[in-house]
């Protein structure tokens, strides 16, 4: 039988999913690739991101060819050139926007004098969270590594997600 | 870029042994484990175990973060996805493009 509490439970069971990668950049310029709209939107499959940067600051982020922002949330730590602390809760379908806020945090070590590390550590989504949510930060991040090394764009079945 | 190769052998050694891959997998369905936890499902000693723990960790496959007392494991996909854009996207679609090619010259042939 399942109780109230054991619903409740349920729901407030969280997880947390932790994306690592090794970028030959400057913590400076990998700032600069996470937070200037137009360097972003070369690997977030073209969407643009719409915010202040500043803590309690409003986020949403959209994309040119589609109505309404596909996801929103809010900035809650801004600390350049190392870490980045977001609520987000995406929007762009009944089943995701159901899931509510998450927290995404971006943290940046120097590693050497040319590599970085960068850790994207995407939490308080519920227990078996639609993965929609989070699965798509591996295809980003390997953009920005792409990006940030060559100058060059990777073409990815994200980045043509919204083309055709 | 010897580095880069370095990476990816790296990745390569780990994915070959099926002790480790079952590891990916046990955190596949549940990230944030503890190396007593993902002990437990295997017959193998703690220091086994611990061994390919930091095969993997040294691929990037698995990452460590500190919770409190105790170390969680997270599985890592981004290398995994560094040599899928590497190595597989490039071969799948030169198949492809073969293919096309292929349709394209027998389609000209019989015209």
């Amino acid at each position: 039988m399942t109780t109230a509490a054991d619903t409740e439970r349920r729901t407030e069971r969280t997880m947390e999913k932790v994306f690592e990668i090794y970028i030959r950049t400057t913590p400076e310029r990998l700032w600069e690739a996470i937070t200037d709209t137009e360097m972003r939107s070369k690997y977030t499959f073209g969407t643009r991101i719409h915010t202040e940067w500043t803590p309690g600051a409003r986020v949403e982020v959209g994309h040119p060819r589609t109505d309404g922002p596909l996801s929103e949330g809010e900035i809650l730590e801004v600390d350049p050139p190392r870490r980045l602390v977001q609520t987000m809760r995406a929007l762009w379908s009944d089943d995701v926007k159901a899931e509510g806020f998450s927290r995404i945090t971006w943290e940046i070590q120097a590693i050497s004098v040319d590599s970085c590390r960068l850790t994207v550590i995407h939490d308080q989504l519920r227990e078996g969270a639609n993965d929609e949510l989070y699965g798509g930060w591996p295809m980003i991040l390997s953009g920005l590594k792409t990006l940030l090394e060559t100058g060059e764009l990777l073409t990815t079945p994200g980045s043509l997600m919204y083309d055709s | 870029m010897p580095a880069m190769k370095d990476d990816d052998d790296r990745v390569f050694k780990a994915l070959a042994d099926p002790t480790r891959r079952f590891l990916l997998d046990r955190l596949f369905r549940r990230d944030g484990r503890t190396l007593t936890e993902l002990e437990s499902e295997l017959e193998m000693t703690r220091f086994g175990v611990m061994k390919h723990l930091r095969v993997l960790e040294g691929a990037g496959l698995v990452v460590t973060r500190k919770s409190g007392r105790e170390k969680l494991h997270f599985l890592n996909p981004v290398p995994i996805r560094l040599i899928h854009d590497r190595w597989i996207d490039k071969y799948t679609e030169r198949r492809v493009s073969a293919l096309v090619d292929l349709k394209t010259e027998l389609e000209e042939g019989s015209a």
